[in-house]
């Protein structure tokens, strides 16, 4: 095996973004993102509602377009449409704020519908294996259930079980605990810390600064649709360098 | 999202209270006894004109007679049943077309979706009975009468079966691509089989105005129940009272969808409540 130096010193970054720019209508939603997920990163992206930080996550596997720039899943420049661009998304796994199960498929086979409709695997082998992420996330026994008999936090960690059944390169966690009662916010963010804990690569955009401190990285401060702010947890909670990071910061710890 | 489904006649209505049930009672009470009234003029009427006279009833007690209601029946349940297939066809494309990504095949489906409702039933039978038989294309009386309602009703079953499509959370499309599924297996997969459970009870009620619009079989010679009900009249000179049972077997058919529709709404709704 031939090892060129390049991707020995450097490895290619799951998710990278070039020069991203994004506009809803005459707001200017994304502003020249340049942005490298590493193999086995928890990136935690926080700041205001309205800062993009949302539209930034959808963007990774493309939900949103884009108007100009590049994003790469693993050295692949996705591209608009079509096969390639469903391929690569079947790489990265998303978890949304509003669970987003199929509500006309039970527990179950809201699970093996990827592996059997995308990854092509028998119902039997996506049946077992759908059963065993159920019972990672601790929501094996409702497996039979239809989504809306679920509680919220229930139908997260089913949410995130789905995504795990495609053996992802990465999770992108869209605010996944902020449609969530105060005591459902627990169990999914357990599920969540135990995930990164195994080396899961992830994207979590949210606010909950606990999780943040205790399991990111890395911090992403988003302001006005540009990335302000990049930093180790401790540095960014203890010692915000820009001025808007500490406004945020003491706007949240004071309510 | 759980717990009771709210309908809109639970949001709409309030329970009554006292003075309000006394004036309901009032009022079933005033019209129960208005009905009897105006059935018993009625009935009146039909014997002092003659129309109780055995003569034009006596050929309901021959099976033969019945036996060719049924027939009628029959030919009406196929030809309902076909065209309802053939406009389910028919609206499941223009709606594709509709909700589709080409602009040239959503500007076709929609001239196609407004000329189908626009157009009176009646008339594209005439088309079929009179226009296309001048191009040499001979059509058998069954589908004389079911190509036409079924084009009639297609516009509508597409545009209820859109209606059900963009009720679809959008949520729900957005997982199904987020774990690669394409557009097409997206489309097929999750999108569709919600919609059509929100539109499966106006679907059932579409049926009923498929029902009554194959009564125009008679004009093309369509041996359904009405043009059986025609034969019959000619035959014992007896209008009234052949209609009259003709309505009420129209009235259980209609009134039966109408039951199934509400029983499928109840159903579907309880089983699958709002996507979450």
């Amino acid at each position: 095996m031939e090892k060129d130096q390049n991707s020995s010193v450097k490895p290619v970054p799951v998710i990278e973004l070039r020069h991203v720019d994004k506009h809803f209508g005459q707001l200017h939603v994304l502003k020249d993102i340049n942005l490298q997920v590493k193999k086995g990163e928890v990136v935690v992206v926080i700041g205001p509602s309205g800062s993009g930080k949302s539209t930034l996550c959808r963007t990774m596997n493309r939900l949103e377009p884009i108007d100009s720039g590049e994003i790469l899943i693993d050295g692949e420049v996705i591209p608009e449409e079509g096969r390639e661009l469903a391929r690569l998304r079947a790489k990265v796994g998303m978890v949304f704020q509003s669970f987003n199960l199929f509500a006309h498929k039970t527990i179950l086979d809201n699970v093996t519908m990827g592996p059997v409709e995308v990854l092509r695997k028998s119902k039997k082998e996506a049946r077992q294996e759908a059963m065993e992420l159920l019972k990672r996330v601790g929501v094996d026994s409702q497996a039979s259930k239809v989504p809306a008999q679920l509680s919220g936090g229930q139908q997260q960690r089913v949410a995130i079980a789905r995504s795990l059944a495609m053996h992802p390169k990465a999770i992108l966690f869209d605010e996944p605990t902020s449609a969530l009662d105060p005591e459902m916010i627990g169990e999914v963010l357990e599920v969540m810390t135990r995930l990164a804990s195994e080396g899961m690569t992830m994207v979590v955009v949210t606010h909950e600064m606990n999780f943040a401190r205790r399991v990111a990285h890395r911090v992403l401060f988003m302001d006005g649709g540009s990335i302000l702010e990049e930093n180790t947890p401790e540095e960014f909670f203890t010692n915000p360098r820009t001025q808007r990071a500490r406004d945020f910061l003491n706007s949240i710890q004071n309510h | 999202m759980s717990g009771k489904v709210m309908t809109a006649k639970d949001a709409l209505y309030e329970p009554p209270g006292p003075r309000t049930k006394k004036k309901i009672l009032i009022g079933t009470v005033l019209s129960l006894l208005s009905f009897a009234f105006l059935l018993a003029l009625m009935i009146r009427r039909f014997y002092l004109t003659g129309q109780l006279d055995p003569k034009y009833w006596f050929f309901f007690g021959r099976l033969s007679t019945w036996r060719f209601i049924a027939k009628g029946l029959i030919g009406t349940v196929e030809a309902a049943f076909a065209a309802g297939a053939m406009a389910f066809a028919a609206g499941f494309a223009m709606m594709l077309g509709r909700i589709g990504k080409s602009r040239f095949l959503r500007f076709a489906a929609t001239v196609l979706v407004d000329f189908t409702r626009g157009v009176p039933t009646l008339l594209f039978i005439y088309f079929f009975f009179l226009v296309v038989p001048q191009f040499g294309w001979k059509l058998s009386a069954f589908w004389k009468i079911t190509l036409p309602v079924a084009i009639s009703a297609s516009g509508l079953v597409a545009e209820q079966l859109r209606s059900g499509v963009n009720a679809v959370p959008k949520g729900q499309r957005e997982a199904a691509l987020s774990i690669g599924m394409t557009d097409r297996q997206t489309f097929y997969r999750v999108i569709f089989p919600q919609a059509i459970r929100y539109v499966i009870p106006s679907l059932i009620a579409e049926m009923v105005i498929v029902f009554k619009d194959t009564t125009f079989a008679y004009v093309v010679n369509f041996p359904d129940l009405m043009q059986n009900a025609k034969v019959l009249i000619s035959n014992y000179d007896a209008l009234l009272s052949i209609y009259l049972v003709v309505a009420v077997i129209y009235i259980l058919i209609n009134y039966s969808l109408n039951r199934l529709s509400t029983k499928a709404e109840k159903l579907l709704s309880g089983k699958q409540k709002q996507g979450s």
